[in-house]
């Protein structure tokens, strides 16, 4: 709970420093730490890959966007309808792959992801196809529509503090033992009584609502979606901020989303260059920090600190 | 009759190239128990630097031997510097190759851009009339290419005394070493040959189907489809696979429509995972772990 009104704290202040700029960042990084959060839920927590995440922050968007826009309906309405219908198919989809694990699961999921780009791309009549959808309504409160950086600010970080909380209490709670149960060893859990593969549907479903809450604030807040963001290359950029939050803590991974939303824009100005980077520090990070980056850190500042030490006191460690 | 024909012809040509991958999968996935998600990188790379090659002036041929071997020893260099240190889990292997893999599209976008890059065809463009079907010369040397690299291959497993020591690490890496097989350079070895083939795949498809840095990530999952079909780890359930999988597409682009081509693959993958994850020559409770 301190964590939280800490974090509250620093949002506040980057709020009402004025800077357009810190709360630009600060929106995108709510935006992504949604579907980062349903992740690391999935893969962290219960052992289970997806190589697809982007696909459901997609449909989430999609869906919230066509509901609203081609039929009309309240884009608050839209948003809830979209959200539910997307937790839906993940459950759905969980209910294809987890009978797969490993390698087959892992490209189960990346195949998902690329089928649901795909779609995107060629339904033009429903999607706009590589065009996109644009004029996306913006949500509104009290006549206020939510559609710059400041007024989508509040919003987006109330449901992300929102899923953090919601996520350490599963985590915390006995569904959330056996979650950790079913990725150290699913045969062992099963004879405890759990049912693995209820489990994993379960959480494949709350990681489903997660990137489809993200993705839907996403499209009535630009206004515009195309399936640019959706591809594979956005589930490995997932893929990364849990990778560097070490997979399995809520607090590692909103740090690896910070962490990679801010590289992203200090690597702006070397172009294309970006892409390298994240591929070498998904491979560094996964050989050397199989905790998160933050934990990696710490060990390699300990250890230099002993040699130090040593050092001193005469060589011997 | 023709046009079923001509949908056969290509078929089998694209398919060959899936086939060749699929055994870059299987020749990795044996001996050392991970599936390299940079597979279809290491053909798009080998495709791009031959390209290169050609464009700064070195004839076709040796190019393509260049490009060929540097991507083989790329792929010795990732077994050393990225797998090797990793362990055996699978997860961290999946993720790790996965950064391998998008490491070497960011590198190849640095190097040849966005753009697709094409390849001079190896004997001229003349299309080959043959009883109402016209191939183009290049599907003849994918066809040929194909056929001697897998012979070449299956030689090298079944009758020399190094592809004997690659088989007994596949079957199993410790006993192995208690034989006194040197099994970590088996293991680079066996990224070398995945590397090798991988782009002999991706330089020899080049003039057909024009490459671009992400031109992997599909010849990599349709490798990996090729590989279920045939039961995952058989290499010559991966070279059928492969052709199955190429005739299975044409005849679908041919028949149905050609806007939904790649998903045929992933109805294919999702079909066989869920049906028969042994594929048709796999044993099942091996693959079902």
């Amino acid at each position: 709970m301190k964590r939280v009104v800490l974090l509250a704290a620093a949002l506040a202040a980057v709020y009402f420093s004025g800077r357009g700029y810190l709360v630009n960042l600060a929106v995108v990084t709510a935006l992504f730490a949604l579907p980062a959060l349903g992740l690391s839920l999935l893969m962290g927590y219960t052992g289970q890959i997806s190589l697809g995440h982007a696909a459901f922050v997609g449909l989430g968007a999609y869906a919230s966007a066509i509901l609203a826009k081609s039929l009309g309906l309240n884009p608050w309405l839209a948003l809830a309808l979209a959200v539910v219908a997307t937790t839906a198919v993940a459950w759905g989809i969980g209910w294809l792959v987890f009978r797969l694990r490993g390698h087959h699961l892992a490209m189960a999921t990346l195949a998902f992801g690329i089928i649901v780009h795909v779609a995107t791309v060629e339904m033009r009549g429903l999607t706009g196809g590589q065009d996109g959808l644009s004029g996306i309504p913006a949500l509104s409160v009290l006549g206020l529509e939510l559609g710059t950086d400041r007024a989508i600010f509040p919003l987006a970080w109330l449901a992300c503090i929102a899923a953090i909380l919601l996520a350490e209490n599963l985590v915390r709670s006995p569904a959330g033992l056996t979650m950790r149960a079913v990725a150290e060893n699913e045969a062992v859990a099963a004879s405890f009584g759990i049912a693995p593969d209820a489990l994993k549907r379960r959480i494949m479903a709350i990681s489903g609502f997660y990137a489809a809450l993200g993705g839907a604030i996403y499209a009535h807040y630009l206004g515009y979606i195309s399936p640019g963001p959706f591809d594979v290359g956005f589930s490995i950029r997932l893929l990364l901020m849990v990778a560097l939050g070490g997979f399995a803590g809520i607090w590692g991974v909103l740090f690896g989303v910070v962490f990679v939303v801010v590289t992203s824009e200090l690597l702006k100005p070397l172009g294309r260059f970006d892409v390298v980077i994240y591929g070498v520090l998904l491979v560094v990070v996964m050989i050397y920090c199989p905790r998160g980056l933050l934990d990696g850190l710490r060990l390699a500042v300990r250890a230099v600190g002993r040699r130090f030490a040593g050092a001193a006191g005469g060589g011997r460690a | 009759m023709t046009e079923f024909a001509q949908y056969v012809a290509s078929g089998l040509v694209v398919g060959a190239i899936y086939g060749l991958i699929a055994i870059g999968f299987t020749a990795v996935y044996n001996v050392t128990g991970i599936v390299n998600f940079a597979q279809g990188d290491l053909a798009m790379l080998g495709a791009l630097g031959a390209i290169g090659l050609t464009v700064a002036g070195v004839p076709l041929a040796p190019a393509v031997v260049l490009a060929a071997l540097a991507v083989g020893l790329l792929g010795v260099v990732i077994e050393r510097v990225a797998i090797r240190p990793a362990g055996p889990d699978v997860l961290r292997g999946i993720i790790i190759t996965i950064g391998v893999g998008v490491s070497l599209q960011g590198v190849a976008v640095l190097i040849w851009g966005t753009d697709a890059q094409p390849l001079p065809a190896f004997s001229g463009e003349k299309p080959i009339d043959v009883a109402g079907v016209t191939v183009p010369p290049q599907a003849l040397w994918v066809v040929g290419t194909a056929a001697t690299l897998m012979a070449g291959l299956y030689l090298f497993f079944a009758r020399t005394y190094l592809g004997k020591a690659f088989r007994a690490c596949a079957i199993n890496a410790f006993a192995a070493s208690l034989m006194g097989i040197p099994t970590a350079a088996i293991r680079a070895l066996s990224f070398f040959v995945s590397g090798l083939v991988g782009a002999i795949a991706g330089i020899i498809v080049a003039p057909i189907a024009l490459m671009q840095y992400d031109s992997g990530i599909f010849l990599g999952i349709k490798g990996f489809v090729a590989c279920i079909i045939g039961g995952f780890g058989n290499p010559i359930g991966a070279a059928l696979g492969g052709l199955l999988l190429g005739l299975l597409e044409a005849l679908a682009t041919g028949y149905l429509s050609s806007g939904y081509k790649n998903a045929i693959a992933f109805v294919v993958l999702l079909a066989f995972l869920f049906a028969r994850p042994g594929g048709i020559l796999g044993e099942l409770e091996q693959v079902k772990r």
